[in-house]
């Protein structure tokens, strides 16, 4: 089997439409294992039952935003460092900085394409084949 | 009703606008983009935002959607911000007309993905105007989720928005109010 097919991904973000489009084009990488979770909170349930290999989180969410669960999954041992890509709307540079000091491992501005998700994913665990 | 309307909002193409002011009036001007107006009648809020999806050239669909769903997301999650909730919020869509003959048709596309979004999201839609083949000039009053539309006078080459300052009117007749 290859690397695509063991990597779990888990996708966060409150719009279902959101969702759909980051979930479809995961699957257009080659990567078959997707969670979904529709908030933060949701989000950090499912990493503490069954930690996953990627995290791609919007910020904007009810009960637990992004930040709050970037900050939860690293101060939990088996999470501490599993890599974190935040989904971020434009000019939001103190929440960058906020996410940077708390371990985020890349982050990309919406709207954003489907080649640009591939390179963040790309920056982290290497070219996808 | 009797009310003043203070202020005049024009929201441009890849804007958006959320207000909680009664005295506020939010107008665009559509081609084959769509303006989705959505409200909380509750929490007294409401939006509009204005959207064109970037054509299929070269890129994915994917790609394009990304760009409407941000547009739609904003417009979401600043209602969600003044205390609207999901479950309370109704829209109106306008625009998505054919304004070129023989183009693909990126009018229906924008309204096809409107009405799409807002199924998704469980955000029931209570009006509006979609199609047809003229641009529209449609003025939303977000408290009450007032809404009326003038068609521009049958020129099916009219593609962009006109600047906020000069306005465009239909000259005689072609208003609609949708409630």
């Amino acid at each position: 089997m290859s690397f695509l097919e063991h990597f779990k991904v888990l996708v966060v973000d409150d719009t279902t439409t959101s969702r759909m489009l980051i979930t479809d084009a995961l699957q257009e990488m080659g990567i078959r294992k997707i969670s979904i979770a529709k908030d933060g909170e949701q989000a950090l349930r499912m990493m503490m039952e069954q930690p996953c290999h990627m995290v791609i989180s919007d910020f904007n969410m009810p009960k637990l935003d992004g930040l709050q669960l970037l900050k939860a999954i690293r101060s939990y041992g088996p999470t501490r460092t599993t890599p974190f890509i935040l989904l971020t709307g434009k000019g939001d540079r103190q929440l960058l900085e906020a996410a940077v000091a708390l371990g985020v491992n890349n982050f990309l501005t919406k709207p954003f394409t489907i080649p640009a998700l591939k390179k963040a994913i790309e920056a982290i665990v290497g070219v996808l084949k | 009703m009797t009310l003043v309307t203070k202020s005049r909002i024009t929201v441009m193409r890849g804007e958006y606008h959320v207000v909680d002011r009664e005295d506020v009036v939010l107008t665009t001007i559509l081609g084959s983009c769509v303006a989705a107006c959505i409200r909380d009648p509750f929490a007294r809020t409401g939006g509009m935002n204005h959207f064109l999806l970037p054509g299929n050239n070269g890129r994915s669909s994917l790609d394009a959607q990304s760009y409407g769903v941000h547009l739609m997301e904003l417009l979401v999650n600043g209602l969600l911000q003044r205390g609207a909730h999901r479950h309370r919020l109704e829209a109106k869509l306008f625009g998505g007309a054919r304004t070129i003959e023989g183009l693909s048709d990126i009018g229906a596309m924008n309204a096809e993905f409107a009405e799409t979004f807002l199924r998704n999201e469980g955000i029931s839609i209570v009006g509006g105007d979609l199609g047809g083949d003229r641009g529209r000039r449609v003025e939303y009053w977000p408290l009450s989720g007032r809404a009326r539309q003038v068609m521009l006078s049958g020129d099916k080459g009219f593609v962009a928005p006109v600047p906020p300052k000069q306005p465009p009117v239909a000259p005689s007749g072609g208003s609609v109010e949708f409630f």
